[in-house]
Order: structure tokens, then C-alpha cells, then sequence
């Protein structure tokens, strides 16, 4: 791979806009608590992790730069938000799994940074798929997502997500492939995905982890999208309307169907109920409006004593130690990493369809996470992908990142012209 | 001409393999995708900093996690205090309006203070909490409040009056009344009712239902037509299937026209004209519906008044012919009316219209950094009934206010309807007088309803009560709207 001279902003230029972004964070940590051991031990982890981040990524340069940039910005400062809550300790933990997500961001970018190579490796993926719901199925507790492992715990439902992701995404030659049944021509790709589809909505239905559900809904939803038109010179507003109205129709029956539990979620009044279902939400808004606009200082929050302030209402921690400003200012940084593509287009349709998968995906993460503690849509327990605290979580956040970065700077040399109008693109 | 590099400059060609025809558009599409997903993403996060900011007082206030401001009537006076112990105020200072502005005690779930909480917050979220205090301006007039409910002595009773032109709440007392200077250690020994402010509860309405009962004959056959009818009474009169409806009156009225009869408010008359084929039950149903009624159990939503509920009248009307149904046309049996309901009619007779000026009762907020947000504007109320028919009421009220009134309302040019309710309670049976009106007066122009619970010959008549409410409302000059206040409210 050779360095490209196509990015307007030089990446060193980015990573010194890192670095200077967690120096100003770590002066508003010192100007919090001081100038402890605690705050330069932070200090110098985050600044030298930036540095060998930095020279990591000169051997690991491409065409654009900008999800390892802001992976590396995300990362760090996920890494001062969860060291300061509540009072400065080193979150050590969270750093380990920010370092691991890095790594497997470029472990999962040589895999599929050449979409023929991806393509071929969809049987794995599959597999990959099967190993981990059979590992949900039998594996987690009575109905339960989580295995125990006595030293650590693993959610196989967040590494669903990248594998899911790589089953949405689908090369022209695939979709080209049409099989026949008494006169019904259909693609079995496209069969195979609806058939996962049902599967995970099955078992989540079964674990009782619907919160999940729309996330890989949205993906399966934009890869059939995709799919489905990507012949057509203009998306038929027929097509649309059929869609439209059998989303709305999942849509209604499902929330009428849901069970008891999820219907508790979706008509609770949680300020009638302050100290019951509502607890952690109320929490969460008054966390909001006590930290104001730039917030009550890092470390000196009260939300770190409520469950799940590392995950699940992270943004309200976050609002309440620094702010609202700098939590949607968080927020829209990690959207950076799918608006990325957006400046750089995937140049293959099997990456748009990865990268597609992956901007759903993460936005859809975030709109449950943020837009349920705060109240405005039903409360489900999932991350903010690279913020809130969780191996699992970070781990598949990290792969997926890594399809975003295939998706900017892929290697398209594995088929020659004339393989291509032979069979297809990629 | 194409240009010319040197060696070391040439752009380096990057090996892209040519792509099948169809993939750029279907490529662009997932851009699209990408970009109507964060769009909407983006949307929403606006969408959720603007409910956040908007509501975070709300959320401050809720989980109590900052101190309250002030309540103050319309000239100032304090009513509820957030930020010293109310009982630092002279004794009895807040206990004619306990129930009405309530405290934050949690006590009391239909109060202005609970129902407004978020605007008492002292809190911004620029400035969090405490950093200033913030004062809620209300319309009442607490000089008129206290006069009302120094008026009822020993009596239990309702005073609701508003501004008909405005909308302006002036007066909304209800005894007895919980202090909440006191405190609730003596809740288990507070007299019932205490902690209701009563002019928002439904109740027996007695005769000033005969209002109701008038304006649906006017809609259905006219004014003149309904002024021209005439029914006899002679103390009592049966029904078509052998109900007896009796007449206060137990030697009778004799032929009435219309305009005697509301002023005798003879049951008989107005049970022969709900029981005459010129008022079809249907008519009355109709009317009663527009009106804001609950008839037959039909789902009705309440009233509010920023906030507050108000639970909307209701009655049962199954047969003319039959007792149960031309009793309730009466205001008796299963039929229920708030004052404050009752209040509003008579905003939308005052005005001769049939839509009434929609009452308001926050007039203003001074936040902590002392910006103040008017609160209180004018707007009417969907027609209740139709104009012609308000007028024709109007006349009927006036008429009956000039002939019968003159003595104890003095000289205020008013429109009234008497009532007396029969209640049976805890097996206990007494009557509740009623006089709901209005004043036309230039600089007085009121729509009330008075109740005096248990009232007796000895007792001071519904009619001296209302006028001690007009005396008190007339010397607060009423029609100067509220001066908000901008500067630390003064107690007692």
C-alpha cells in the first residue's frame, strides 16, 4: 500500500488535532482534581497511546485516514470520560478493550479490505454466524445473552453485529445469481439473509434481548434495500410504498404482540414511578439538567451510583460531568465514522453495502442508547459504540469500524477487467 | 491541450478495476442511504437538545433536586413560598387558598403549584440551580379570595369568578381549606374536603341547570317561540308514566310564562317543557354534548386550566317522559356540575355569544435572571351553544337579576340563576345553595359561581355572598391586568 496524496487534511495534521483535543480534556481533568498522580498516570497513558497510535498507523497508511483518526480520538476520550466518572481511577479495563478494538479495526480491515476476497469468504461468515447462535442457544444462562466465564463475561450478541453486517453486505456477481422454483426466480443470498434475519429476531424474542432487534432490523432493512434495487435505474416509488407500508405494518403488530415486559417499557410513566421502573431514566434527566450546558466538572457527578451509567445512560454521565455540549459534541464525533464514507465514496458495491450496514448499525445503537434514557422512545439496554463501557460492545464496534475503513481505502486488485464483464462486479 | 509533467510530478494512477455498469448508481445509493441516516440522526439529536433544555426545569423540579420559587396573586401578595418556611407567614396568611395553590408536600395532586412546578424550579440550564429565585404571578386575587371565605363564617362553600372579557381567574375558594403553613401532622383530623379545592368537583348543581335545560329548548325551537309557552303549576305535577315532580312552592305557581318560571325556578314548568313534544330528548342530548357534558356515561376529557383538570359535567337522559330523566334536567339526581363549569357558561351567556373567554389563571413568570415570560393571554373556548341562544339566556338572567335581585346584589347590573341542591351523603340529607351569574359592569366584569354548603334561613344568602365577591373584586380594580413582578415578591 502506498500513502495517497488525494486527502486534503495530511494525516499528521489529524493526529496532531488528537492530540491536542485530549491535551485540553486532560487540563479540564487536572483543573478538576489537580495535579495528582492519578491525573498524569491518565495523562501520559492517553498521550502516549495517541503517539504509538500515530506511528502505528504510518505502517498502516491508505488512501484516507479519517475513521483511524477519529477512532483514535474517540478512543481516547472514551477512555478520560470512564477514568474520570465519579472521582479519578484509571479505567484500565475500558483502556485495554479501546486498545483491543483498535487492533481488531485493522485485524477486520485486511479481511475485507478487497471485496472479492470478502466475498469469498461469505461461507465463513456464515459459519461464523452459526457458531454464535449456537453459542447464544446454549451457551448464556436461562435465557439470557451474557456468557460467564468466571474472569469475564462475553455478550456473543454484539459479535452477531459485525458478523451480520458481513452477511448484509453482498457483491453484484452474487445478486446476479438468480435460482428457480416452479417459475419463482429469486436470489439465495437474499433468501439466506432474510432467513438470519428471522433467526436473530427469534432468538432475541427468546432471550429476551429485543432491545437489539432494531438495530439489526435497520441493517437487514438497508442491505434488502439495496439489494433489491440496485439494478434499477430509479427506486420505484411502488417498490417504496410496499416497503413503507410492510414496515409499518411490522412496525404496529409488533408493538402490539410484544410481550408483557416489553409493553411495561413502552407505557411507563416513568415520573409516576420514580423509584421503581423509571428510576434509572429520571436519574438520567435530572443528570442532564444538573450538568447544564457544560457540565458540573469531570469527577464530581452523582449518576456513577446508578446502574448501568457506564453503558446504558453513558450520555447522561457524560452530559452531567461535562456537559451537554460536549456529550452531543461526543455523539456526532463517532457519527464521523460512518459520515466518512460520505467525503471518500466506497468504490465497490460490496463495500457500500458493508458500510451502509455498519452506518445503520451505529445509528441506530445510538438512537435507543441516547433517545431511551433520555425518555423520548422506550428505555432498551444497549451501548454507544467506543463510549460506553463493555468488551463485547467494543470489541464488535472496533471490527465494524474496520469495514468502514475497508470501505474508504480498499484494495481492488484481485480480479482483472476481464473476470469482471465475465462475471460482474464486485 | 493536455498537460505535461515531469517525471517526478505525474500524478500516480491508482488501479481501479472497471465496475459493472449498474454499480455506481446502486453505490451512490448507500451514500444516500448514509447521508438520509445521519440527516435524520442529526434531526433528532436537535430535537432531543431542544426538549432537554425546555425541560429540564421540569426534571429539576420532579426529582427535587432544587429549591422553589414564589406563588403571587396578582398584585404581588405571596401564596406560596419555596425558599422560607411558610409558616413564617402570619397565621392563616395562605389558608383560603391552600388547596387551590397547593405546596410541594406531594400532598395535593390538582394544585398550580403541582401542576406548574417546572416554571417554580429555581433553575436555568445555563445558570443550574439556585441561582436566583423565580416568581409565578397567578390572576387571583387573594384580597377577594379572603373576603369570600370570611364571608361563609362557619359555613363550608365555593367561590369561582372570572374575568369574562379576559379570561383572568380571580377568585377559586373552596372551605374549608387546608393551611399549608401548618403542616399535615393533623392530616387523619382535617375536616373533609380540605385538600380539594371543590369549585373544580363536580357537584349537584340544583336549578342552574335550568340554564342548561333553557338553551337547548331556545336551539331547538327559538327564542321567542320557547318565551311565548306557558305551563301551570300548582305545587306539584305528574308525568306521562306517574313520576311526581315537586315544586317548592307547595301551593303552586299557577300559568307561568317562561320568564316567571326561571325566576320562581319552577320545577314543574321546566319538567312539562322537557316532557313536551317541542323538546325531543335528542334536542337536549345534543345540546347538553356541545355544551361539555357527559351524557349517558360518553367519554368526555376534562377541562384544564393551565394545568389543573377539571372534571368535565355529566347526567343521565334516557326517557323524557320518565322521572329520572326530567329530574336531572332539573339539576337534581345523577346530574353533576363543577362551579367551575358552571363559571364558564355564564362567561359565554355574559358575552351573548355562546363561546366563552377560555379562563387562564398564571399570568406571568419572572425567571431567575429576572425575564419575564407573560403567560396569560385571551382565547375562547369552542361555541358551547349557539349565539342565539346565549342571548336569549342573557335576557332571561338579566331580567331575573333586575326583578329579584335589585335588594342584595345593590347596584351592579348582574345576570344570575339561583339553585338549591338536594344531596344525600353518608346517609345524611341536606341542600346546597347555588347563585351562578355574572356582572355586566364596566369595571367589573365577573362570571361566578357561589355554593354554600348546609345553608340555612340564618345563614348569609347566596346572593350576599356573591355580592361581598363583586364589593371585593370591584375594589381590586380587576380590569388592570397583573404587573408582573420583577422584583422579590412581599409577603405578609
Amino acid at each position: 500500500m502506498s500513502r495517497s496524496n488525494t486527502n486534503p487534511v495530511s494525516h499528521p495534521l489529524l493526529l496532531l488535532l488528537v492530540l491536542f483535543a485530549h491535551t485540553a480534556m486532560l487540563l479540564l481533568v487536572m483543573l478538576s482534581f489537580g495535579l495528582t498522580v492519578e491525573v498524569l498516570k491518565l495523562s501520559c497513558i492517553v498521550l502516549i497511546s495517541d503517539f504509538v497510535g500515530a506511528i502505528i498507523l504510518q505502517f498502516v497508511a491508505q488512501e484516507a485516514c479519517t475513521v483511524d483518526t477519529v477512532l483514535l480520538l474517540v478512543l481516547g476520550m472514551s477512555t478520560i470520560y470512564q477514568s474520570c466518572f465519579g472521582g479519578l481511577a484509571f479505567a484500565m479495563k475500558h483502556f485495554i478493550f479501546g486498545i483491543a478494538a483498535f487492533l481488531m479495526c485493522q485485524i477486520s480491515y485486511v479481511l475485507v479490505r478487497n471485496p472479492y476476497r470478502a466475498e469469498k469468504l461469505k461461507p465463513l461468515w456464515y459459519g461464523c454466524f452459526v457458531v454464535l447462535i449456537g453459542a447464544i442457544f446454549f451457551l448464556t444462562g436461562s435465557r439470557g445473552i451474557w456468557i460467564d466465564l468466571g474472569f469475564i463475561t462475553i455478550q456473543p450478541s454484539e459479535f452477531l453485529k459485525p458478523v451480520f453486517v458481513l452477511i448484509c453486505a453482498s457483491s453484484i456477481r452474487t445478486q446476479l445469481k438468480k435460482s428457480e422454483f416452479h417459475g419463482w426466480h429469486f436470489v439465495p443470498d437474499n433468501l439466506l439473509l432474510l432467513f438470519c434475519t428471522a433467526v436473530i429476531a427469534g432468538l432475541q424474542w427468546y432471550s429476551r434481548d429485543l432491545g437489539s432487534l432494531p438495530t439489526f432490523a435497520a441493517a437487514a432493512g438497508c442491505a434488502l434495500l439495496l439489494r433489491f434495487s440496485y439494478l434499477r435505474e430509479k427506486i420505484s416509488v411502488r417498490l417504496m410504498l410496499v416497503l413503507g407500508a410492510g414496515v409499518v405494518f411490522v412496525a404496529v403488530m409488533a408493538w402490539k404482540l410484544a410481550p408483557s415486559y416489553v409493553q411495561d417499557r413502552l407505557h411507563t410513566d416513568i415520573w409516576s414511578d420514580m423509584s421503581g421502573s423509571g428510576y434509572q431514566q429520571v436519574k438520567a434527566l435530572t443528570a442532564i439538567a444538573e450538568g447544564g450546558w457544560f457540565g458540573k466538572g469531570a469527577g464530581n457527578g452523582t449518576l456513577v451510583n446508578v446502574a448501568a451509567s457506564r453503558t446504558d445512560i453513558v450520555f447522561s454521565t457524560i452530559s452531567e460531568e461535562w456537559g451537554l455540549f460536549t456529550a452531543i459534541m461526543t455523539v456526532v464525533l463517532v457519527l464521523f465514522l460512518p459520515a466518512a464514507l460520505l467525503t471518500v465514496p466506497p468504490r465497490s458495491y460490496y463495500h457500500s453495502g458493508l458500510a451502509l450496514g455498519v452506518a445503520a448499525m451505529f445509528m441506530v445503537q445510538m438512537t435507543l442508547n441516547i433517545f431511551g434514557s433520555c425518555n423520548l422512545i422506550p428505555f432498551t439496554g444497549v451501548t454507544i459504540p467506543f463510549i460506553s463501557q463493555g468488551g463485547s460492545s467494543m470489541l464488535s464496534s472496533g471490527i465494524m469500524a474496520g469495514f468502514l475503513k475497508a470501505a474508504q481505502a480498499p484494495v481492488l486488485t484481485g480480479r482483472t477487467a476481464a473476470q469482471l464483464r465475465k462475471g460482474g462486479g464486485a | 491541450m493536455p498537460r505535461i509533467y515531469p517525471q517526478e510530478q505525474q500524478p500516480r494512477v491508482i488501479h481501479v478495476p472497471p465496475l459493472d455498469v449498474s454499480a455506481p448508481r446502486s453505490m451512490r445509493r448507500a451514500g444516500k442511504g448514509t447521508a438520509l441516516l445521519l440527516a435524520a440522526f442529526l434531526v433528532a439529536l436537535v430535537y432531543l437538545v431542544y426538549v432537554l433544555v425546555t425541560r429540564s426545569a421540569f426534571y429539576m423540579a420532579k426529582s427535587g433536586q432544587t429549591g422553589y420559587g414564589k406563588v403571587t396573586d396578582r398584585k404581588g401578595d405571596v401564596l406560596f413560598d419555596g425558599t422560607k418556611p411558610m409558616s413564617e407567614y402570619e397565621a392563616g396568611h395562605f389558608a383560603d387558598v391552600g388547596n387551590l395553590i397547593g405546596d410541594t408536600s406531594g400532598q395535593m395532586s390538582n394544585t398550580v403549584v403541582t401542576k406548574n412546578i417546572e416554571l417554580l424550579a429555581n433553575y436555568s440550564f445555563l445558570y443550574g440551580k439556585n441561582s436566583g429565585t423565580v416568581t409565578l404571578q397567578t390572576t387571583i386575587s387573594h384580597k377577594a379570595t379572603r373576603a369570600c371565605y370570611n364571608a361563609l363564617g362557619k359555613k363550608n362553600g365555593t367561590a369561582v369568578a372570572y374575568n369574562w372579557k379576559t379570561g383572568e381567574m380571580l377568585v377559586c375558594m373552596s372551605k374549608p381549606c387546608v393551611d399549608p403553613a401548618l403542616g399535615y401532622d393533623n392530616i387523619e383530623s382535617m375536616p373533609s374536603g380540605s385538600l380539594l379545592c371543590k369549585a373544580f368537583s363536580p357537584t349537584v348543581p340544583g336549578s342552574t341547570q335550568k340554564v342548561s335545560t333553557l338553551i337547548a329548548a331556545y336551539e331547538q325551537n327559538g327564542v321567542d317561540a320557547v318565551n311565548a309557552m306557558q305551563f301551570s303549576c300548582s305545587g306539584s305535577w305528574v308525568n306521562a308514566t306517574g313520576g311526581k315532580i315537586n315544586c317548592h312552592n307547595p301551593y303552586g305557581h299557577g300559568t307561568q310564562s317562561l320568564n316567571e318560571a326561571f325566576a320562581n325556578s319552577c320545577n314543574p314548568f321546566f319538567a312539562q317543557l322537557v316532557q313536551s313534544s317541542q323538546l325531543p330528548l335528542s334536542a337536549v342530548i345534543e345540546t347538553y354534548t356541545q355544551m361539555g357534558y357527559s351524557v349517558n356515561g360518553q367519554k368526555v376529557a376534562p377541562l384544564t386550566m393551565n394545568g389543573l383538570t377539571i372534571p368535565a359535567a355529566s347526567t343521565t337522559l334516557t326517557d323524557s317522559t320518565e322521572f329520572e330523566t326530567q329530574w336531572g334536567c332539573l339539576g337534581q339526581g345523577k346530574t353533576l356540575v363543577s362551579p367551575y363549569q358552571l363559571m364558564l357558561w355564564q362567561g359565554a351567556i355574559a358575552n351573548a355569544s355562546g363561546s366563552a373567554v377560555q379562563p387562564y389563571i398564571l399570568a406571568s413568570h419572572t425567571d431567575i435572571e429576572n425575564r419575564v415570560t407573560q403567560l396569560g393571554t385571551t382565547t375562547r373556548t369552542p361555541q358551547l351553544f349557539t349565539r342565539a341562544a346565549a342571548q336569549g339566556v342573557h335576557d332571561v338572567e338579566v331580567d331575573n337579576a333586575k326583578k329579584h335581585y335589585s335588594g342584595s346584589l345593590g347596584a351592579y347590573t348582574c345576570g344570575v340563576k339561583s339553585g338549591t341542591a338536594q344531596i344525600r351523603m353518608d346517609g345524611k340529607e341536606f341542600e346546597n345553595s347555588l347563585l351562578t351569574g355574572f356582572c355586566l359592569d364596566e369595571d367589573c366584569p365577573v362570571a361566578f359561581c357561589v355554593v354554600i354548603e348546609e345553608r340555612t334561613g340564618a345563614d348569609i344568602s347566596n346572593a350576599q355572598f356573591a355580592k361581598v365577591l363583586l364589593d371585593a373584586l370591584r375594589s381590586e380594580e380587576i380590569t388592570k391586568k397583573p404587573a408582573a413582578q420583577t422584583t422579590p415578591a412581599q409577603g405578609n
